[in-house]
């Protein structure tokens, strides 16, 4: 028991391991905490000693976020950012942070008090039940008859599908609905997947991402001229905001952060270091490999597909089509569009850091001369064109035609390099 | 003697094993059963996951198989080569001729590309 005790004192002195349930607009939290050296975000519930909702939840999210919960390990609570508590746990020692300024050191607060045993942990919410009980039945007491037969818990066996995408070679088929909670792919995207080995076969998405708010300028600038540095600033904390989940997915943990500190530091004020810094991260990128070993040429976008997505991932399937050439105020910096030809995977990637140099060099260069925009009728948001009053709308449901056929790996690799989720009819806060 | 004394120290030292790991343990509660479900991101699997999976390595092994198989053998055979004469080199040739057949199976499913 006391090494027990002694290995609880010595863990609430490290980081505070936080899993991220993400709602609606809880995505701030999320890139304030990574930054937080006294805060690790892990991807598992297992890892974690608190779960931290972040964002609105909707209803039908509810239960979802319940199993979630039961699965962290015990000791471990919960804290609730601009969110309501499960009813089931407003009666229980629950901590509800509002202000993003306060949420680290709740976090911090919270890890300590709940390993030192000071904090009364969450409550299980789920009854301690086999989900799908054993049915003790066939030969073998697996719920049937003979070796391959029967429902073990409850639960049929995976069985060989009729055909296989890759080499001929059928392999037993696993199904599964995976979601809104997984934390590689976009918050609030929910997908039923069928795996053959690890060859998606079939997807078909249940809920789509959560919309995803811009910043306040791209709204501004509907309704007058802004100046056109603060927009292209927070165009390239967009594209480096998306550049932090693909290196996080490639496993490139320490250029991730960089690419996420990068995008924090998107202020007017900082314009001229920017650039530098940015040519540094891309250098890095390359030699790591990030191209080469971590972005399959797959994944490519058909012309409807792309046409339907539009903006950067348009342009990288050959599409050079961008609503900031009709900005009289852009064709004055000598704006010119950037496309690529492939409209795979890595050609995307190639676009958005193109896209995120050629934002960044505006912006110095709007600031120089005092560049506003133009043009009130149409605008390109980071997520693609925003004409008369149709925003950008959600595009989750390509997955189903793009995904089945690619190794698990590509399919994730493929999710991360897209902007699925519909852009919020509310500005960010 | 000897084997009684080996068994004794065997056990001795499992039964310590085993104390050391159950010692800390003992109080605590087993996983819940919904902590024990796979993480799916709050999400559910439809089937077991006890399903038949490809090893992918599989046709790598048996050509590892085919090389060593041929050089455990050759090593004998040089041996008595020069003794037994063409007997030896028509057993060998046979024996290659089978052999061969594992290769070009590998072949034939891609195992000389490096993926």
């Amino acid at each position: 028991m006391a090494i027990i005790s002694w290995l609880s004192r010595l863990a609430a002195r490290g980081p505070a391991t936080v899993f991220p349930a993400l709602g609606m607009r809880g995505e701030e939290a999320l890139y304030r905490l990574a930054l937080n050296p006294r805060i690790r975000l892990v991807d598992s519930p297992r890892h974690a000693s608190l779960l931290l909702v972040a964002g609105g939840m909707p209803p039908e999210m509810q239960e979802p976020l319940r199993r979630v919960h039961d699965q962290l390990p015990a000791p471990f609570t919960t804290l609730w950012y601009q969110s309501e508590p499960l009813l089931e746990l407003q009666q229980a020692d629950t901590t509800r942070v509002d202000s993003l300024d306060a949420l680290p050191d709740a976090l911090v607060d919270a890890h300590r008090n709940a390993l030192g045993g000071e904090l009364g942990v969450s409550p299980r919410l789920l009854p301690d039940a086999p989900p799908n009980p054993w049915q003790g039945l066939g030969d073998d007491g697996r719920g049937g008859e003979g070796m391959m037969g029967g429902v073990p818990y409850g639960r049929p066996m995976a069985m060989p599908p009729t055909d296989d995408l890759r080499d001929g070679l059928a392999l037993d088929i696993l199904t599964f609905r995976l979601g809104p909670f997984f934390p590689l792919w976009p918050a609030g995207l929910a997908a039923e997947v069928t795996l053959q080995g690890d060859i998606v076969q079939q997807l078909s998405v249940k809920s789509p991402p959560f919309p995803r708010p811009l910043a306040p300028v791209f709204f501004e600038a509907r309704e007058r001229a802004v100046p056109i540095a603060r927009l292209e600033l927070e165009r390239a904390r967009h594209h480096l905001r998306a550049l932090f989940h693909a290196l996080h997915l490639a496993g490139l943990e320490d250029l991730a952060l960089d690419a996420l500190g990068l995008a924090q530091s998107c202020e007017p004020e900082a314009i001229g270091a920017l650039e530098k810094r940015f040519r540094a991260l891309a250098g890095r990128m390359k030699r790591r490999g990030f191209f080469a070993l971590h972005l399959p040429a797959c994944g490519t976008l058909g012309e409807k597909h792309a046409e339907t997505l539009g903006g950067f991932a348009a342009r990288a399937a050959g599409i050079d089509r961008d609503a900031r050439l009709d900005d009289e105020g852009y064709r004055r910096l000598d704006f010119s569009v950037i496309s690529q030809r492939k409209g795979d995977t890595r050609a995307r990637w190639h676009q958005r850091l193109a896209e995120i140099a050629q934002s960044l060099r505006l912006a110095a260069q709007a600031q120089q001369d005092d560049a506003v925009t133009a043009n009130l009728e149409a605008l390109e948001t980071p997520r693609g064109p925003w004409r008369n009053e149709e925003l950008p709308g959600d595009a989750s449901a390509l997955l189903e035609e793009l995904l089945p056929g690619l190794e698990w790996g590509e399919a994730l690799a493929t999710v991360a390099s897209l902007d699925l989720a519909g852009v919020s009819q509310w500005p960010r806060p | 003697m000897n084997l009684l004394a080996l068994l004794l120290i065997l056990l001795i030292s499992l039964g310590a094993g085993l104390l050391l790991q159950w010692w800390p343990s003992r109080r605590q509660a087993m996983p819940t059963y919904p902590q024990r479900a796979p993480f799916l991101g709050g999400g559910l699997p439809d089937t077991h996951a006890w399903s038949r999976y490809h090893v992918r390595y599989y046709p790598m092994a048996l050509l590892l198989i085919a090389f060593e198989m041929e050089m455990m053998f050759m090593y004998p055979w040089a041996v008595v080569y020069v003794q037994k004469g063409l007997v030896a080199v028509m057993e060998m040739g046979m024996f290659l001729a089978i052999l061969s057949v594992g290769i070009l199976y590998g072949w034939r499913e891609g195992v000389f590309k490096w993926q």
